[in-house]
């Protein structure tokens, strides 16, 4: 689909995990939109944070939030299986964005002794949920985490759009050397089908087109701000996650339900019913399946990062290699004989 | 525009277009087919270059809201 290709988002160093707009209260995006196109250390944020806090409040004040948990859960979990990968015990540990503690509720107290839970969004802390691990919560901005350089062993992050700007000041400062953040969020391709679509259907509508869903970060960009903010050891892997909806409307209903819409300053403040109409009418004819649901793909990028200690692994420098792979196959020769 | 009344009231009439568009399948996919078919060929995606579908469709859906209006 050329059009659609060429529709795909910049795929700039911005970030955040988010979706269709469909009209919220507009605060009047006021005209400083300027995305900041460099992760640069005084770049200004691309997206409105207090807006993504009243967004996060309205969701969480809804009668069923957990309804919309479904995907925050699934990456939660995943997330949680890579501490478990870690053979370590983690006295400290904070979750940076935690909302209703995702992770949490999937790890034990063998491996992470006491949690710190962060979130900018006072009411998403309320509805907590159950973990045997002993935790404590702190309403505080994401941007700006109120600790101690060298404080935490592990920091997760799941689903947070804030954390590439807080990456290298924040995250990296408060982590322990030879401690460990695992993080995940959304990546380039995620909602492309929606995006296309209202793409498409605002140039056939309205003869033009303004974002609607946010711009994701591309993974090879991913290393590079991981590496400058001052990780070593990196481990980038992606993921897709499909979900099947009835229709077009019923995706944008999720995503507010979870907090999730959109808050970019460029962001246009109304989208038209007939745009709407339209694009549900090409979303289902050029995604649809054959019985009438449409999916909707969620790409996540999981990171892992280390920060610095003396007493790490490091890579070995090149040529120094003993053995070639080619004598892979030789392997079990090679080691008896080391032996 | 004041007060929450408005919003409300525009969610609600919004949260029934799922219901309305499943009415009119035939003339969604008419309009579906229609863009979907400029992307692929060498027509390009303009204003208005299937206004005729998107019209039978929008007639459609207003029909369809008057007839289930309460």
């Amino acid at each position: 689909m050329s059009a659609a290709a060429l529709l795909r988002g910049p795929g700039s160093l911005l970030l955040r995990a988010s979706s269709g707009c469909w009209c919220r209260r507009f605060w009047a995006a006021s005209g400083k939109t300027a995305p900041a196109a460099s992760p640069g250390s005084g770049a200004r944020s691309p997206f409105d944070r207090q807006l993504k806090r009243k967004q996060k409040n309205w969701a969480a004040l809804q009668p069923e939030p957990a309804k919309y948990d479904y995907l925050r859960e699934e990456v939660g979990g995943r997330v949680a299986d890579r501490v478990f990968d870690i053979t370590r015990t983690f006295p400290l540990a904070l979750d940076v964005g935690c909302g209703s503690g995702y992770i949490a509720q999937y790890l034990n107290k063998e491996t992470v002794e006491k949690l710190f839970q962060v979130d900018m969004a006072e009411n998403a802390l309320k509805n907590t949920m159950e973990t045997e691990i002993p935790t404590v919560s702190v309403v505080a901005d994401e941007e700006f985490l109120p600790f101690k350089e060298d404080t935490f062993d592990l920091v997760v992050s799941s689903l947070r759009f804030v954390l590439i700007i807080s990456l290298k000041f924040n995250i990296h400062q408060v982590l322990k050397p030879d401690g460990v953040f695992i993080g995940a969020m959304f990546g380039g391709e995620t909602l492309y089908e929606l995006r296309c679509s209202l793409q498409l259907a605002e140039l056939e509508r309205e003869g033009g087109f303004s974002p609607h869903v946010s711009p994701f970060t591309d993974v090879t960009d991913l290393g590079h701000l991981l590496g400058r903010a001052g990780f070593n050891t990196l481990t980038v892997d992606t993921d897709e996650i499909q979900v099947n909806y009835p229709g077009m409307f019923e995706i944008m209903e999720d995503l507010k339900g979870m907090g999730e819409s959109n808050c970019s300053w460029n962001r246009k403040p109304i989208l038209h019913r007939e745009t709407m109409l339209a694009a549900a009418a090409i979303y289902q004819e050029m995604y649809g399946s054959n019985d009438g649901s449409v999916p909707a793909t969620f790409e996540i990028y999981y990171m892992i990062g280390w920060k610095f200690q003396e007493s790490q692994a490091r890579p070995a420098q090149r040529g120094s290699a003993t053995v070639s792979f080619g004598d892979l196959a030789k392997i079990n020769a090679l080691i008896s004989r080391k032996k | 525009m004041s007060g929450q009344g408005v919003w409300l009231r525009a969610r609600e009439r919004l949260r029934r277009f799922p219901e309305l568009l499943a009415g009119c399948r035939d003339q969604a996919v008419a309009y579906g087919r229609c863009v979907a078919a400029t992307t692929t060929g060498h027509a390009e995606l303009q204003k208005d270059v299937c206004r005729k579908e998107f019209e039978a469709l929008k007639q459609c859906f207003m029909q369809a809201a008057k007839t289930t209006m309460k």
